[in-house]
């Protein structure tokens, strides 16, 4: 008797404890659905940001509404947190991020259109080799000395172009060895020459401007000192830049929290100097699970969001206060690749199977294995119906993208007629053999724990087996994986995915020119000298190169086009979806003008909070 | 003197200890096949002089043997080398360290000063409701895994708003007073600690309530009884006393884990102390982080015998005649 007593009091217990932990949870009654339209599509952006001229200092003039200042925006990232505040040493994601906010550019990009506009520049012309950049009279670093040629030139000559920290600008400048000069002119006037007119340079006029007075003393010290300049625990008073949030706080695996420039050089059409926002905090959270937690919990304002996610926080919408923007495709893309490769390694062993070659450098099969890909089913199921089905080698939302390359549906027929015209049978048994009556059987890797590509490589080999093939998914570890790719060479088709640049395909030279270190579909040996490329390979070398010299876009346009079409009928990569970019913010912000390119919050100058939170 | 000569001794006992320590974790880490290079090279805007760099930069390029000779040097010298992203690991480490101590003391001491004395009236009120109450809500807390019952309680905090959802201070800690700021970290403290807490609290509490049980049973307590001894004489001075040196090696084993032993709470609740740092590194290679943190949880294991021995010199008598 007594017994039982302690039981329902165990029970009473543990029943206050699960009560006060479950709360009404709204249902999940919206299926996901095929998104392709971005819903950022309605949205009236404002004029772009004009150069106005007031007592002789050349501010930029934002036409957005006026709003009110104050505030505090709250965004996240996810993972451990900046390594380094030196905008030349950043070698991730995050660091990079941060250090755009702190350091403007002299140009930009026009978020809705792609155009480079200026920033620090008060404008810019190019002639062919030649780019002349005019700047900003009369405005400051945060630390009031005034912003000049000689900056500029110091941080193109002495940090970018004498390899100082991370060399990735200047490694995608070298142009046949040779590097492109820059010169002043006048006090603010500089003049940048290529070699030879070299159309992506004018993307890479958008890295970070260095005060000169304070990086000197640093590269006057080498390359080793550079490295640890700027590290993360740097006092923040102590920093000098020119963006419009300056760092007030650095917190370990907590926080970065900026302040606003009080002196920056954007203005509203009231002549009042932006930015709205007081404070602009990026909490550093480890995983995106903590980071839709925050988010819930109401500690976060803005958060991009992915798969279930969407369709529960849809469904919170209504009853919340924030709203989720579709900004479209990401530049993401998801593929299956064969291995074309028709060499022998080292010892005189053939990397691929005679047999597997003969299939996998058909063209007919390629094709075959493309029309029998249900994208949309994948689209569907394991994208949550958040990605666009892909058939072209630039990304969805790229400004090159070759808009004449149609997208189509699985078709089976289609792909029978294909491999018949190639001389492949079906035995009794429905098994598919080639001409010489071999099976057609081979391996597909993918990189074992990354759960997307393991459910695509599923369906993929189901697919493929409805013509009867017989497809070996092998998930191995990533580092494997890789090394198959780039070293070893001996694999047969693999399911991977990289980004591209939505504005500059050339960023991709490394895997589609045929001595790219990336160019995984027929991946030579490091110093291959003998030319073995297949015609269309040749091709996109010859386009590839005449793209980067051609400077108007509309000429580049047409290389980028017909290397796209290529892409499109070889199939060296049978392209499936790209992701979806979604993300919410809440609605008490103004301001917000999301774009495909730019993202959430590219304007962070203009955004403002309507109803200033009390600071508790 | 005799305490001393029994300490170096000691000291120079766990030498060879800790060499074979690193050896093993050095060529664990280094034999799998994690290259710390591999997203760098799959990404296509990296060229192939900076991947030759970076190798060089690493150590990658040199024999394995080659490589731990080369921290163990620099280790024996007190350099603690620096991370894959050119940071000072020593640095690192200081960072994280003074908050991870802060919720494991914590945690530890409201253990103790909670788990023993509910141990002792548990042990005393054999058997009577009161007992078993505490019997059963020590097994509830044992039985419940550590990481579901976070998450449990992150998720509580989400739908009540009560406190806050991970993290050690809030964004505008600055701004804040020093009463704010210690009512801040004392917020963001509890979820973290009622974690921590009520699974060692559940192990302690049965701990010291099966020692005193087992004292109490002796013929020492029966004579001390016998011979008209108070019953808190009879408890405090002699049962007491004998029931707590057990508990004294169990304090040592809480030491070593002062550092290490919150690290998966530590993940859930987003605290920033050693167990974030740790995971990432270990997930991306970086081999002078992981190989700080192994060495320092084997110094920390060392230490912590090494107190609960020469505590256990001071309580019991017993054990210094033998030494």
């Amino acid at each position: 008797m007594k017994r039982a007593g302690y039981v329902i009091l165990v029970l009473i217990l543990l029943v206050i404890c699960v009560k006060s932990c479950l709360h009404a949870d709204y249902p999940q009654t919206v299926k996901p659905a095929l998104q392709p339209h971005s819903i950022t599509e309605d949205i009236n952006y404002p004029e772009p940001q004009k150069n106005v001229t007031i007592d002789g200092v050349d501010y930029l003039q934002s036409q957005a509404p006026v709003g009110k200042f104050g505030g505090t925006l709250v965004a996240s990232t996810i993972g451990e947190g900046p390594k380094t505040f030196n905008p030349f040493n950043s070698k991730d994601n995050i660091s990079s991020q941060l250090s755009e906010i702190m350091y403007d550019g002299l140009l930009s990009t026009n978020a809705v259109t792609g155009e480079p506009i200026p920033r620090l520049a008060k404008d810019f012309t190019v002639e062919g080799d030649t780019y002349l950049i005019h700047l900003r009279k009369g405005i400051k670093w945060s630390d009031g000395k005034p912003i000049t040629a000689d900056d500029v030139v110091f941080t193109w000559q002495n940090i970018i172009l004498d390899g100082f920290g991370n060399t990735s600008i200047r490694d995608s400048i070298v142009i046949d060895g040779k590097l492109p000069t820059v010169r002043k002119i006048d006090d603010y006037t500089v003049e940048f020459k290529t070699p030879q007119p070299f159309a992506p340079f004018i993307r890479m006029l958008s890295s970070p401007i260095a005060p000169k007075h304070v990086f000197e003393p640093a590269v006057k010290k080498g390359k080793a000192y550079f490295d640890t300049f700027l590290s993360t625990n740097i006092d923040p008073q102590t920093l000098v830049t020119s963006g419009a949030f300056k760092l007030k706080e650095y917190v370990p695996a907590q926080r970065v929290v900026f302040e606003r420039n009080p002196d920056y050089y954007i203005i509203n059409t009231k002549d009042e100097k932006l930015p709205y926002l007081n404070k602009l905090v990026y909490l550093i959270v480890g995983d995106i699970n903590n980071e839709v937690l925050k988010f819930e919990g109401g500690e976060l304002d803005v958060i991009g969001l992915q798969g279930a996610n969407v369709a529960r926080f849809k469904e919170l919408e209504k009853h919340s206060d924030f709203k989720i923007y579709n900004l479209g495709p990401n530049t993401g893309t998801m593929f299956a690749s064969f291995n074309l490769n028709n060499r022998k390694d080292k010892n005189g062993k053939f990397n691929v199977d005679l047999k597997k070659q003969c299939w996998f450098q058909d063209k007919n099969f390629r094709q075959a294995v493309d029309y029998a890909i249900d994208r949309k089913n994948m689209v569907m199921n394991i994208a949550n119906g958040l990605a666009a089905p892909l058939f072209t080698a630039e990304s969805l939302n790229s400004i090159f993208l070759n808009k004449d390359l149609k997208p189509y549906d699985r078709d089976l027929e289609k792909s029978k007629e294909l491999l018949k015209k190639s001389g492949y049978y079906w035995d009794k048994k429905g098994h598919l053999r080639d001409k010489y009556g071999n099976h057609v059987e081979f391996d597909l890797y993918t990189n074992a724990g990354n759960t997307e590509r393991e459910a695509i490589g599923v369906m993929v080999k189901q697919d493929l087996e409805d013509l009867g093939m017989k497809v070996n998914f092998k998930p191995i570890e990533f580092n494997s994986l890789v090394n198959k790719l780039v070293n070893t060479l001996d694999w047969d088709m693999v399911i991977m995915g990289l980004t591209g640049s939505p504005l500059e395909p050339n960023g991709g030279k490394n895997v589609w020119m045929s001595n790219g270190t990336l160019h995984m579909f027929n991946q030579r040996p490091a110093n291959y000298t003998k030319d073995d490329r297949y015609e269309w390979e040749k091709r996109i070398d010859y386009l590839y190169t005449q793209g980067a010299l051609a400077t108007d876009f509309e000429g580049r346009k047409k290389f980028y086009d017909e290397y796209q079409a290529i892409a499109y009928d070889e199939k060296p990569f049978v392209y499936i979806y790209s992701p979806l970019i979604i993300s919410a913010i809440r609605t008490r912000f103004k301001n917000v003008y999301p774009t495909p390119l730019g993202g959430m919050t590219y304007n962070i100058e203009e955004i403002y909070e309507s109803e200033v939170k009390s600071e508790t | 003197m005799q305490i001393l000569i029994y300490i170096l001794k000691r000291i120079l006992q766990s030498i060879p200890l800790l060499i074979i320590v690193s050896i093993i974790s050095f060529f664990i880490i280094r034999l799998s096949p994690v290259d710390p290079l591999a997203e760098l090279r799959l990404n296509p805007s990296v060229s192939q002089e900076t991947l030759e760099k970076e190798t060089q930069r690493l150590g990658l390029d040199k024999p394995i043997i080659v490589q731990y000779g080369k921290w163990a040097k620099s280790f024996i010298k007190g350099d603690l080398g620096i991370t894959s992203n050119g940071e000072q690991v020593s640095a690192k480490l200081k960072e994280r360290i003074p908050n991870t101590l802060l919720l494991t003391i914590i945690v530890i001491a409201l253990t103790w000063i909670v788990g023993i004395p509910l141990g002792v009236a548990a042990a005393l009120n054999w058997k009577t409701p009161f007992d078993r109450i505490l019997t059963v809500l020590t097994s509830v807390g044992m039985a419940i895994p550590s990481f579901f019952f976070a998450v449990l309680l992150l998720i509580f905090a989400v739908k009540t708003g009560w406190f806050p959802i991970g993290g050690l201070t809030s964004s505008n800690f600055l701004e804040m007073t020093f009463l704010q700021q210690v009512w801040d970290i004392t917020h963001h403290l509890i979820l973290p600690v009622t974690v921590l807490f009520t699974l060692s609290l559940a192990g302690l509490q049965r701990q010291m309530r099966a020692n005193l049980l087992d004292v109490l049973d002796s013929d020492y307590v029966k004579f001390a009884r016998a011979k008209g001894l108070s019953e808190f004489d009879v408890v405090y001075k002699h049962a007491l006393r004998n029931a707590i040196n057990p508990m004294i090696t169990l304090l040592g084993f809480e030491f070593a884990g002062l550092l290490s032993g919150a690290a998966l709470t530590e993940y859930v609740f987003q605290y920033p102390g050693l167990g974030r740092l740790i995971l990432e590194a270990v997930l991306k290679s970086d081999i002078n982080l992981v190989m700080a943190s192994l060495m320092m949880g084997a110094i920390m294991l060392i230490l912590g015998n090494l107190i609960a021995d020469i505590l256990l010199i001071i309580t019991d008598p017993r054990i210094r005649v033998k030494a």
